[in-house]
């Protein structure tokens, strides 16, 4: 640990980027806050959420967050669990990291649960074994519990062995969390393009290229792409293995839409027509998440590092777009139950849009996620020990 | 034990949602676009002119069908979502989270958010407000001018609900997805 005061915790290295940062940390910061309070006056009617369309923009940030969670600390076990050399100096601030993204997701998912308290409550009186929810809230808490005793060995009281311990109990149980996040939405027999394997496995395999992206983002923010040798070492590799699952992410995207299209199902295909002709799709998910950082990987061999920050942010957004596009697309198509003429017009895809207070916790969640980070790199010590 | 269903002589009804009032007014729905237990549905006529099918547009009175294998009780992370031991699927306001997973596993749209208790609600058969009291019908059985529905054991072979069913041959909706439900509408 560092040597800590509040002092200090004020100081910080005034250049441009710095302060921009801790400007937008504090807006967001704040408009959590303001997100929140206006939700606890005015309950549910603060989102734009309706029947037809039951979940929302804070979904998906929640799914955002603890995706860059189990992304995280996938990623960095590649280091100090599976021993490869290179990924062993960022296991702290990855493992840091992984805490502080699930614990901005909890966050939002606490002010988008209606009963925050009778679920901690009802979710260990009567647990529903059957539901994908009560195995992923829970998996999740044991993941949390997991990490943060890793991060205790690795930080506070070193000791490799027991980190280890615990780095592989955080990765098993977020593996399981994560997958059951993906089957909340692939059990939904209700919604024919949710339902099946596709959700819980692209899940992992999204959570991996979102460690990966978030790695060059806090590395490259912390080096201002002057980056010491080891560090290099680190990135060349983590191209590669980058690129790979992009590759892989593209080759199962383009699978599953063809999948879907194919026969024409009824509702299925309809569905996924609209989706991949709509602009979040094609210029959000695929441009922004997927090709421009593959393209960059390919075309210089996955030698660069410094483009590789920028098509991080890029992908970054398109990672949100994806997530957002996960609770959208499922619910697009009209549970219509021949109330055509009755409720609402013929058959269209439902639209949505989120409210002000949604925007406002949703996107608040990242000042928390600023925040949290800045304090752990003032009170921890997240650089490798000096015996790496 | 019973358990309970209901058959829906569909073909009768005439659209004048008298059950809507009266299951509102039974069960204190509040008003709000999205607040209905029950609901009448229109199917459009089908063909071109001159050859439209008059047979074809009907009227399709719909709810909850207290699926005997529900998708919104499995999906429940408290189970507050339950079969209570008439095979009726209820909602328990004292577990329900407001998670509204149930309401996007229902593949029948038959839930919503109850502004009164702030959690999920839905058609019980008027559990509560009727048959608590000894009543044998529900609300919209009971005020249906063209004796569309009729609600009753489907465990009694003697019931009306098990005579009609026996007897006439009827649709289910969505069945493929191995739901189970119990609204049964008679052709
Ligand atoms: S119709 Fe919907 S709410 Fe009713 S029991 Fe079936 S799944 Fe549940
Ligand atoms: S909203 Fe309530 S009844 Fe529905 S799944 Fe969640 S806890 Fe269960």
């Amino acid at each position: 640990m560092n040597n800590f005061s509040i002092k200090n915790l004020f100081e910080f290295n005034k250049t441009p980027l710095n302060l921009l940062v801790a400007v937008l940390g504090i807006v967001l910061l704040g408009a959590f806050l303001a997100g929140a309070a206006y939700y606890i006056l005015h309950g549910h009617h603060a989102f734009n959420v309706t029947r037809q369309h039951p979940w929302g923009l804070l979904i998906a940030m929640y799914v955002f967050f603890v995706v860059s969670s189990t992304g995280l600390c996938i990623i960095s076990s590649i280091g100090h669990v599976f021993g490869v050399e290179e990924f062993q100096q960022i296991g702290k601030r990855a493992i840091a990291g992984a805490i502080i993204t699930l614990l901005s997701g909890f966050a939002v998912i606490a002010l988008e649960v209606g009963h925050p308290v009778t679920m901690i409550i009802y979710n260990v009186l009567t647990p529903g074994f059957t539901s994908a929810i009560w195995w992923m809230g829970t998996l999740y808490g044991i993941y949390l519990v997991f990490i943060t005793i890793e991060f205790f060995f690795l930080t506070i009281k070193v000791d490799h062995k027991w980190s280890k311990i615990f780095g592989i109990g955080g990765l098993l149980s977020g593996l399981a969390a994560h997958s059951n996040l993906g089957a909340v939405f692939g059990f939904l027999i209700s919604r024919p393009t949710a339902n099946g394997v596709f959700y819980p496995v692209y899940f992992i395999l999204s959570a991996m290229i979102t460690g990966c992206y978030l790695l060059y983002i806090i590395y490259g923010f912390k080096y201002r792409n002057d980056y010491p040798e080891q560090l290099k070492a680190m990135f060349l590799k983590l191209n590669k293995i980058l690129g790979m699952l992009l590759g892989i992410l593209i080759f199962f995207e383009a699978w599953k839409i063809i999948t879907a299209l194919y026969g024409t199902m009824p509702e299925r295909a309809e569905t996924i027509l609209h989706v991949i002709s709509s602009p979040t799709f094609i210029f959000g998910e695929v441009l922004l998440g997927m090709l421009i950082p593959f393209a960059i990987i390919l075309f210089t061999n996955g030698q660069a590092i410094k483009p590789m920050v920028y098509a991080s942010l890029t992908g970054m957004i398109g990672i949100f777009f994806m997530r957002y596009d996960l609770v959208h697309d499922t619910l697009i198509y009209p549970m219509t139950m021949l109330k055509r003429s009755e409720y609402q017009l013929p058959p269209t895809f439902l639209e949505y849009f989120p409210s002000a207070t949604e925007f406002a916790i949703g996107f608040g969640g990242i000042g928390i996620t600023i925040f949290l980070f800045y304090v752990a790199e003032k009170v921890f010590n997240l650089d490798p020990d000096r015996e790496h | 034990m019973a358990r309970y269903g209901m058959a829906l002589d569909y073909k009768s009804c005439i659209n004048c949602r008298a059950c809507e009032s009266a299951c509102k007014a039974e069960n204190g729905v509040l008003p709000g676009r999205d607040n209905y237990r029950i609901w009448v549905g229109q199917k459009e006529a089908e063909g071109e002119f001159p050859n439209i099918s008059i047979a074809s547009m009907t009227y399709h009175p719909s709810q909850c069908q207290h699926c005997d294998n529900a998708p919104c009780q499995q999906v429940c992370p408290t189970n507050a979502t339950y079969y209570d031991d008439n095979g009726v699927v209820r909602v328990d306001i004292e577990k329900c989270i407001l998670c509204t997973y149930c309401i996007n596993a229902c593949p029948y749209d038959a839930r919503y958010v109850d502004d009164r208790t702030v959690t999920v609600d839905k058609c019980n058969f008027c559990s509560d407000t009727r048959l608590a009291n000894g009543e044998t019908t529900t609300a919209c059985q009971a005020t249906c001018p063209t004796k569309v529905r009729t609600f009753g054991d489907l465990d009694d072979p003697n019931s009306d609900i098990s005579q009609l069913i026996a007897k006439r041959e009827y649709k289910q909706v969505k069945e493929h997805l191995g739901t189970k439900p119990k609204l049964f509408y008679l052709l």
